[in-house]
């Protein structure tokens, strides 16, 4: 017997036991649609810029408006200075790579460069926040009393104070988490924007989302959707 | 018991969690997450938590886009460089 059905024979036999039905439980998560250029935008004569680059411009967008942490005008224009940038600079992309990732390069690039270097790397000091990661409880933040939490959870948030949350993070978790669950950009892309090992990504996302997790939750629980537990 | 079943423990389960999700898992890996999330009590309230998070994520994804001015703005722009350049980049 191979050990896939001998799985399915243990995994039926706790379903019997336990009562239990399936669960769904899946790998991966929503992902961004690849969107389309629009049709006028192709009278740019810069070959594939509408097609490869232009239609990425909601995502810079957003990602700018959170390196600006919510500053429209200035998202703005920073959105132009990387699209006028990368139209310049179109014959060193190469056609067909990633055109997304390329761009977000281009824009945080641009965005440090704007902005006072020195002044970008306030960051808390590494053990303080390793010990403010040691202090959260993620269990907590499930243990809700509700039949259905994490839509509670989430019912209970709106998206300004989810994005106030995220922009208090601080710089090296923000932007790995910016671009991974707001870019939709994976490990290998969010390495290459960022100039860092995909084992640093890693482990910035994963503490990223429990400092974020604790702040929505005192969010839920100030709002009462959520009981503090301990 | 879990462990005499040949499935990986609970701190090894929500250890791999977000790559799960974020679809970074090797095949062999994630098999072993999907049948630990299976059947396994306390870890499930977890992942069905941090998939309800994507979830929330993805919807501000599809909520928030660039003004119309502004597209339309730098598509002007970008036929000013390429005119001003008088050739294609």
């Amino acid at each position: 017997m191979s050990r896939d059905a001998m799985w399915d024979m243990v995994r039926m036999a706790w379903t019997m036991l336990s009562g239990r039905t399936d669960r769904d439980v899946r790998p991966g998560r929503p992902r961004e649609p690849r969107p389309r250029p629009e049709p006028a935008e192709r009278a740019i004569a810069a070959e594939g810029f509408a097609e490869e680059a232009l239609p990425w411009l909601d995502a810079v967008y957003r990602f700018s408006m959170r390196l600006t942490r919510g500053d429209q005008d200035a998202a703005e224009d920073l959105v132009q200075d990387t699209f006028l940038r990368a139209h310049r600079f179109w014959h060193t992309y190469e056609r067909g790579t990633n055109a997304k990732s390329w761009l977000f390069t281009i824009c945080r690039n641009t965005y440090l460069h704007q902005k006072d270097l020195v002044r970008n790397q306030r960051e808390r000091p590494e053990a303080d926040l390793d010990a403010r990661m040691e202090a959260l409880s993620a269990a907590s933040v499930f243990d809700t009393g509700s039949s259905d939490p994490e839509q509670a959870f989430f019912g209970a948030l709106i998206d300004d104070r989810v994005v106030e949350a995220i922009d208090a993070l601080p710089e090296e978790f923000h932007d790995v988490l910016v671009l991974s669950d707001l870019g939709d950009l994976k490990y290998g892309e969010i390495a290459e924007v960022l100039d860092i090992p995909v084992g640093t990504v890693k482990s910035r996302l994963f503490r990223a989302r429990k400092l974020l997790q604790d702040r929505l939750r005192s969010f839920a629980v100030g709002s009462g959707y959520v009981q503090e537990t301990t | 018991m879990m462990e005499s079943m040949g499935m990986i423990r609970c701190e090894e389960a929500l250890a791999r969690l977000w790559e799960f999700l974020d679809g970074e898992l090797p095949a062999s890996d994630e098999t072993m997450v999907k049948r630990h999330l299976d059947i396994c009590n306390r870890c499930y309230p977890q992942y069905d938590f941090q998939r309800a998070y994507f979830e929330y994520t993805s919807r501000i994804r599809e909520r928030e886009h660039a003004p119309p001015a502004l597209r339309r703005r730098l598509f002007e722009m970008i036929l000013e460089q390429e005119a001003n350049n008088g050739k294609a980049s």
